[in-house]
């Protein structure tokens, strides 16, 4: 194997990673950076109902204005009228409904974007307002408006094992309660945007952040009525996306647009247009009931997940299993009965984001386990010790998994923490209170059983005479670049110049599946090692043959390759001699999933424990995050840097979602339109350092390599805030983002009713 | 007919316009521009200096930050006619070859990931460090919470700007 087994003591190494120099000096052209000549600008005319059928659509006047260049309504598009990673049931352009108040209604290009802008004034669009469906309990009865043709559920999971309400008979501590998450916004720094340039050939080259070029490549040919071939997808770099840009977004408008003025259009949404039509997390409320018996043995788990999928499916169903699935962590329960269901309603769009339902479940999860202690009388360390999962158990739904002690490891290496031990400091006046929490997490890596889930990759020989590694994944800040580049480094033994790193255009990279779901490094990983051997070989032949040294006696190095600490072909050269026989080697396989039959269900998990410190204005219900640590047991260490930056990332991310972040809608209206209400952590309201511990021994027989890191630090973090809030304060969190309202007149209550007991 | 009217009538605030000249990275532009343009997008579409970025358009997350006459603001509340006769500093402007010093402490802090806040945070860090080139935390942080950062959780940052504020100590410290 090519990692070097370490102790996560690597964490702080220096690598400059690829892009890194692009970016510090801002000459990085990101794809809203993009500009052509003649190039159109386009905006998107949003529904002003979250639900309305529409009467009728007049664009005469918007295309009378001058500067206008072409007008597009649900009858300009060329081919399906849909889109939707799983179902394309979200309409490019609405014809006669619209399901929330990002629904596009019409778009236009013209001249210069203020021309745009008042074009959408100019359109007349008659609607007639339908009852708006917003809670998704009520959406699930008969009696609720329905919004889609199969009614408003749009997936249902769940999981059972044992007898749960017998087990329940026999438990002596039951811990019942309901949980609440918020819409989280993905908030990437870069709004969605990009050019789409119709080229003279007929074919149409679209310039726009994703997470997966190709399957935007094939929703677009769906819509444009185009063969795939015919559109080229260039897809990174990304100012960020968390998830939020794996489904279309603006694509189909730009694209629709340029080949119906054959011109390149541009568009770049505001921060208003960008939170009214994205994505978001699931909201969810989850019942828990769990039981246990007084020596800490959990033996009943009974949970119930309603998620807010909002109007369309995208990636809902998807994320529900996945909820479903981690429902019991890293826990060994023998009784569990786990039921969700994903309901349509007129709250914006839910689906894919960072965490992907993990973050949902394992804030509840985590929640039954700390109340159950406190009820034991127990430490929450211990209880947790006492349920946790052994290397060679089943997986969460009781499937085969491959053998992993993360849990263990995590757990064992958080339990150290100088955190848990550290003394609680009151103010002098009382009114500071401090507590320390503690969470634990597993979460699946890929897509699950039942999904496709291909990855390939190709490495080649090229005619300049570079290495060229070829994936079909995206660069959006988590370090792709640098992970494909350590690798390859070290698994082929040549140096970063003599590489070349292609991703982000259909034109040039071979399938990789999505960059997503925490599969991108796992995969560059695995393909390389697949790649390597055939790749080495090869090339030493070739050089063997130019030469006449035996290959025995080659070495693969720095520029070329060696013999006997001597140069001896250069790669370049070696390039230009067997340019008739160009060598490359391509690999294609599947993400690894379980064997047994669950859909959705994971092969590959990783591990995370979060412990953090706060503090508790009881004054003003202010929470402070003063410490945060994480261990992390997800294999090898490819690009430390990156590692770190994932896990204090993701941290932030979650301390955001603990404490603040919250895209509000009301009546199916977005209340927080943008950073001045939606509010994302800033410097001040972060711990000014974040420690992080890398464990990276896998199991003796493991044969899969580094695991993805892009979740796993957001999962543990929410959980374990609730517990220090409830340590400085006696009060429990069941509802996020933390309400500082609530924290005072809970304080006040108890304050209250102490004064007037000892009175 | 009316409608007709109505509708070539609708007057778009880019028909006025303004003589301006600006001073962008110590060379002199003169454009001719609507009096509220704004700074943003006179930058990037205009000059064509497109490492300033945009993301709230509202003065709340610093993507657009610039150095003007000596003080870092956001380019997208700025107008034309405010930075009419005034000196830009941008991303492009910040060393004239190689990289700046605070440039290398984000490559190797890890001072970024997608990079798109990071022109205009370290714009920040200079503003920061022009002012104080022996920044406290308080400073540091102070200095930057106008500037968001979706990706690292502003570790990296954090670590970078610690790390020139040492080299500075050390500088001074061997100058005494
Ligand atoms: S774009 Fe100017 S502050 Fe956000
Ligand atoms: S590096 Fe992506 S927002 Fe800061």
């Amino acid at each position: 194997m090519d990692y070097e087994e370490g102790k996560g003591l690597r964490l702080k190494q220096v690598c400059i990673r690829p892009d890194g120099v692009e970016k510090v000096t801002g000459h990085l052209k990101f794809l809203t950076d993009l500009s052509f000549p003649n190039m159109l600008f386009a905006k998107i005319l949003r529904s002003e109902y979250p639900h309305a059928n529409i009467v009728s659509i007049s664009t005469e006047k918007a295309e009378e204005l001058p500067g206008v260049r072409a007008v597009i309504t649900s009858k300009d598009v060329l081919g399906l009228n849909g889109f939707g990673l799983i179902f394309p049931d979200q309409p490019v352009l609405c014809k006669d409904k619209v399901r929330f108040v990002g629904d596009a209604v019409a778009a236009v290009a013209a001249e210069t974007e203020e021309i745009a802008e008042a074009a959408l004034q100019l359109i007349e669009v008659e609607y007639e307002p339908l009852p708006v469906v917003d809670d998704p309990e009520q959406a699930m009865l008969p009696s609720s408006p329905q919004l889609h043709p199969n009614g408003n559920i749009l997936h249902q999971a769940s999981y059972q094992s044992g007898n749960v309400e017998e087990a329940f008979q026999s438990c002596d501590c039951i811990v019942e309660e309901t949980y609440q998450l918020p819409r989280q916004m993905h908030a990437y720094m870069e709004t969605e945007g990009g050019v789409f340039v119709p080229e003279k050939d007929g074919t149409l080259t679209v310039y726009a952040g994703t997470q997966h070029g190709y399957k935007d490549r094939y929703q677009l040919a769906r819509i444009l009525n185009m063969p795939e071939e015919d559109i080229r997808v260039v897809s990174s770099p990304l100012g960020g996306s968390f998830g939020g840009k794996d489904e279309l977004n603006i694509q189909p408008y730009g694209a629709l647009l340029a080949l119906k003025t054959g011109f390149p259009v541009k568009i770049h949404q505001t921060r208003r247009e960008s939170v009214r039509s994205g994505i978001k997390r699931h909201p969810m409320k989850i019942k828990m009931k769990t039981g246990a018996k007084k020596n800490g043995k959990i033996i009943a788990h009974q949970v119930r997940i309603i998620a807010d999928t909002g109007a369309y499916a995208t990636l809902g169903p998807a994320v529900l299993d996945f909820a479903v699935e981690h429902a019991t962590g890293p826990y060994m329960i023998p009784n569990i009965q786990v039921e969700g269901y994903s309901v349509f309603t007129n709250n914006g769009v839910a689906g894919e984001f960072r965490g992907f339902g993990g973050n949902q479940v394992t804030f509840a999860l985590e929640g039954q386990i700390d109340r159950l202690a406190v009820k034991l009388g127990m430490s929450p360390l211990e209880l947790r010790q006492k349920n946790l999962r052994q290397a060679h158990d089943p997986g969460p739904v009781g499937q085969k998994i491959a053998p992993t002690d993360g849990a263990q490891q995590v757990l064992k290496q958080i339990s150290q923490s100088k955190l848990l031990n550290s003394c609680r400091k009151q103010d002098h006046n009382g009114l500071i209170k401090t507590g320390v929490g503690v969470a634990i997490t597993m979460h699946g890596g890929g897509l699950g059983y039942g999904r496709l889930d291909p990855a390939g990759g190709r490495i080649s020989l090229n005619e300049e005479g570079k290495i060229e590694i070829a994936f079909g994944f995206e660069e959006f800040g988590q370090g792709l670049l640098a992970v494909i580049e350590q690798i390859a480094i070290r698994a082929i033994g040549c140096s970063r110049e003599d590489l070349h790193i292609v991703i982000g255009d259909t034109y040039k990279v071979p399938r990789s599946g999505s960059s997503t779901a925490s599969r991108g490094t796992s995969m560059v990983w695995q393909a390389i090692q697949r790649m390597k051997a055939p790749f080495q070989n090869s090339l030493l032949e070739r050089a063997s043959q130019c030469t006449d040294v035996p290959v025995s006696q080659l070495k693969i190095g720095e520029k070329g390759v060696w013999h006997q600490d001597e140069l001896l072909i250069s790669y370049k050269e070696l390039a230009k001699q067997t340019i008739d026989k160009p060598l490359i080697i391509e690999t294609r396989f599947d993400f690894p999933a379980t064997p047994c039959s669950i859909p959705g269900g994971h092969f590959l998990y990783s591990f995370a424990a979060c412990a953090v410190k706060v503090e508790v204005d009881l004054a003003t219900g202010f929470v402070r995050v003063k410490h945060l640590e994480q261990a992390v047991a997800a294999g090898p260490v490819i690009f430390p840097q990156g590692y770190l930056g994932q896990i204090e990332g993701g941290s932030v991310m979650a301390l955001g979602y603990t404490l603040t972040e919250e895209a509000l809608i009301e009546k199916g209206t977005y209340v927080t339109e943008n950073f001045d209400t939606y509010l994302i952590p800033t410097i001040k309201d972060v711990p000014l350092s974040i420690d992080i511990t890398a464990i990276e021994e896998l199991c003796e027989e493991d044969e899969y390599g580094p695991r993805g890191v892009g979740e796993i630090g957001t999962v543990a973090v929410a959980p374990a805030i609730a517990m220090a809030i409830y340590d400085a304060t006696g009060i429990w969190v069941n509802k996020l983002p933390v309400s500082r309202e609530e924290i005072v007149n809970k304080m006040m209550e108890t304050e209250m009713s102490k004064w007037l007991t000892s009175k | 007919m009316a409608d007709k009217q109505m509708s070539s009538s609708i007057k778009l605030p880019s028909e006025e316009r303004m003589r301006m000249s600006i001073f962008v990275n110590g060379k002199k532009k003169e454009l001719e521009i609507h009096p509220a343009a704004r700074l943003v997008d006179i930058l990037r579409e205009q000059l064509h200096l497109t490492g300033t970025k945009i993301s709230c358009g509202i003065g709340r997350c610093g993507a657009c930050s610039v150095i003007m006459n000596g003080r870092l603001v956001n380019a997208c509340l700025v107008r034309a006619y405010q930075a009419n006769e005034k000196e830009i500093v941008t991303i492009e402007g910040l060393a004239e070859k190689g990289l700046h010093p605070i440039q290398q402490a984000f490559l190797e802090e890890g001072g970024f990931q997608c990079g798109y806040c990071t022109p205009g945070m370290i714009m920040a860090v200079k503003a920061i460090l022009d002012q104080y080139p022996n920044p406290t935390s308080q400073q540091i942080v102070d200095g930057l919470s106008g500037n968001l950062c979706r990706c690292t959780g502003y570790s990296g940052i954090i670590r970078a700007v610690q790390k020139l504020a040492e080299k500075e100590t050390s500088r001074l410290d061997s100058k005494c």
